[in-house]
């Protein structure tokens, strides 16, 4: 797909080179009516993205060999995703109904055409007063503070470390929200409790058994600090209980942090010799952030992250020894059964984050070179434990009102045997032009 | 003759002598609360339109709808354009939220970053009350109305020191210069177009403002529909955010 590459990197080119061409241009009078402030019971929104991938695949790489084993001759992969979102809302009274449906078609040479489309939410809300929600339908819950990594977030699906500000798809519940103001040291406290059936219509991506997960949230916003107490108690899933916290410690100085306890965590081991076992413990997963804003308009968010429901160095590294044992197997006598068995286990550890300790450091400048709604960042991903690197260089552009240019590249650096060395490709580049309407 | 000229010099004594006294007997903080009083209702909600012009003429607009409440209590949610809809801001004292939608939760932001880009920064798009953040340190009466001289309360401030220029009769200010704790001047604001919102709300409806850190630049807000409204305080929560648009 370099065609749609060349198309789409032209069409980025243009628009951030000519947006002068195409902007509203100044025709100041400042006497007007603001047309918005008539309300409308509906509203609908839309998006489209059009994004090109390409990925520079490290064939001596040992998941890019546990996929693909020796079958896969061009080591550079493209992917065109036309990705389409549209969100409505419609309020009548106290009762609020709001959907947000996604639409993704794309094309890779593995795959060659394929779509997608999902309901991302799609729920109902009552609201008798200011004081009292309920919430039912399918919805995110994002709890927790951590900006790339959220261990307190119980009901909610994993973020994308590579893009945390990602929209997540919700699960269906149902919620309520009563909030209490008043005066004194403590100025606002919430209560969120939260019913999520699971059976084989609704939620089953949760567990197999059907079950009514249940929990809660409550918040205190007190010396100028938020804080959270959150649980979850399943029958079929692993208890938890976890907080959270954020203050402002200056006008540009923001610290926060995330702890939950995962009770009865399973945890699923593949050694070397690709032996299995498993292993039950109460994890205790940590985060702890800080974001800095500095006089040049530089901001920095920084988090370590202690995944206790992680694999150790030497357990990841049995798993990558056996990926390689496996492949060795298949080179030597054609049999794939070393490697299919690894990766029966690809489920437990080829996520992100896979591991124990991980630092992440994102900075970004607001407007460089006078430019307006001009961003650059990098952002980098070190893994604690096998001293493994993930970069990402990053630019975002707005030139034109809803319009948004994006190139972000990535590479790992590379060490045999370590979680982002071992990656499948060993670097990336993704551009997208996004508009919304 | 003599006891004439002897009077008059001691007439003039004593207005030399006091005429100081009546300057310095005006009471800053009190001025700056009878301002802030007359530049927001107690409680109330307004719609505002924020404009980015940038040196080549493009501009870029953004409309918000805010509710106020209090000195130090406000919310607010973007309504365009469509890229930025949705996305709602919350400030109590010194603490600032910003909610995206896609996010899905409220973040943490300082005063001194900017949601929309451009001169506004995020304590002059949540502004509130003058007198919640400043102590009025020193006033002076010029022909053009009073000069007051603020200083921050708090370390928590987007500007260490603040010059507001009154009208004195209107007790309304038309131009504010915001000062970093360097002593370097960060941006002007002006105020132009007083107009009458109705119950009694009268004030400027557009704030221009530039800065020497953004030569060039230029942006503007302007309002509209500024009226008393009476909101609970539950409104100004974390859990209320994405709800900010059904009080319209």
């Amino acid at each position: 797909m370099k065609q749609a590459f060349i198309i789409i990197a032209a069409c980025f080119i243009t628009l951030l080179f000519n947006s002068a061409a195409f902007s509203e241009k100044i025709d100041l009078d400042l006497d007007f009516e603001i047309e918005e402030v008539t309300k409308k019971p509906y509203s609908i929104n839309a998006d489209i993205e059009v994004k090109e991938t390409i990925k520079f695949f490290d064939s001596d790489a040992l998941l890019f060999k546990q996929k693909y084993l020796n079958t896969k001759k061009d080591n550079t992969f493209w992917q065109t995703d036309f990705d389409f979102t549209i969100e409505g809302q419609y309020q009548w009274n106290t009762i609020t109904l709001y959907g947000r449906f996604n639409s993704l078609i794309y094309y890779n040479e593995d795959v060659d055409w394929e779509s997608e489309r999902k309901v991302e939410e799609a729920y109902i809300t009552f609201q008798p007063s200011v004081s009292w929600a309920v919430d039912a339908g399918k919805k995110v819950h994002k709890w927790g503070k951590g900006y790339a990594f959220s261990p307190s977030a119980f009901f909610s699906r994993p973020k994308n470390i590579d893009d945390p500000d990602a929209t997540l798809e919700g699960y269906y519940s149902l919620s309520t929200d009563y909030i209490k103001s008043m005066e004194g040291i403590l100025q606002t406290i919430a209560v969120t409790p939260v019913f999520m059936p699971v059976n084989r219509d609704i939620n089953h991506e949760i567990g197999p058994k059907n079950e009514l997960i249940w929990g809660g949230k409550i918040y205190f916003f007190a010396f100028d600090t938020d804080i959270d107490f959150m649980f979850l108690i399943s029958d079929n899933m692993d208890n938890r209980i976890g907080m959270d916290f954020s203050k402002n410690l200056s006008p540009s100085f923001e610290i926060h942090g995330d702890a939950a306890l995962v009770q009865d965590y399973h945890q699923y081991i593949i050694d070397e010799y690709g032996n299995t076992s498993e292993q039950e413990y109460t994890a205790f997963n940590l985060l702890l952030g800080l974001r800095y804003l500095s006089s040049q308009d530089t901001t920095y968010i920084l988090e370590y992250y202690r995944n206790g429901q992680g694999y150790s160095g030497q357990e990841y590294e049995n798993y990558l020894a056996f990926i390689e044992r496996g492949y060795d197997q298949y080179l030597n006598t054609s049999s794939k059964a070393a490697i299919s068995k690894s990766k029966t286990y690809a489920a437990y550890y080829n996520q992100q984050a896979v591991m124990r300790d991980y630092l992440y450091l994102k900075v970004s400048q607001k407007d460089p070179f006078d430019i307006l709604y001009f961003v650059p960042a990098i952002t980098f991903i070190y893994n604690l434990d096998d001293k493994s690197v993930s970069i990402t260089p990053q630019v975002t552009y707005s030139p034109l009102t809803n319009l948004t240019l994006d190139l972000k590249t990535g590479f790992l650096l590379r060490k045999s045997k370590t979680e982002y060395g071992e990656k499948i490709n060993n670097a990336k580049i993704l551009l997208s032009i996004k508009y919304y309407f | 003759m003599k006891k004439t000229i002897m009077t008059a010099i001691f007439a003039l004594f004593i207005i030399m002598m006091f005429s100081p006294i009546t300057v310095y007997a005006l009471d800053g903080n009190e001025i700056l609360k009878q301002v802030d009083g007359n530049l927001n209702p107690e409680s109330f909600e307004m719609y505002r339109k924020l404009i980015n012009i940038e040196p080549d003429g493009t501009k870029k607009e953004f409309v918000m709808f805010s509710v106020k409440k209090g000195k130090e209590k406000i919310a607010s949610v973007f309504l365009s354009p469509a890229s930025e809809k949705g996305r709602s801001t919350l400030r109590i004292g010194e603490n600032m939220w910003l909610y995206i939608p896609n996010v899905g939760k409220p973040l943490r932001i300082t005063s001194l970053q900017s949601v929309t880009g451009g001169v506004f920064n995020n304590s002059d798009i949540m502004r509130v009350d003058y007198s919640a953040e400043y102590n009025c340190e020193k006033i002076e009466t010029t022909d053009k109305g009073y000069t007051l001289y603020l200083k921050a309360k708090l370390k928590n401030v987007a500007y260490e020191n603040v010059t507001m220029f009154l009208d004195s009769e209107k007790l309304l200010p038309h131009k504010i210069e915001c000062y970093a704790a360097s002593g370097m001047l960060i941006k002007n604001l002006y105020f132009k177009d007083i107009k009458d919102f109705g119950n009694g709300v009268v004030r400027p409806a557009v704030i221009e403002t530039d800065s020497p850190l953004y030569k060039g630049y230029k942006s503007y807000i302007v309002f509209a529909k500024v009226k008393t409204k009476e909101l609970a305080d539950e409104i100004f929560s974390l859990n209320y955010m994405n709800k900010i648009d059904g009080l319209r």
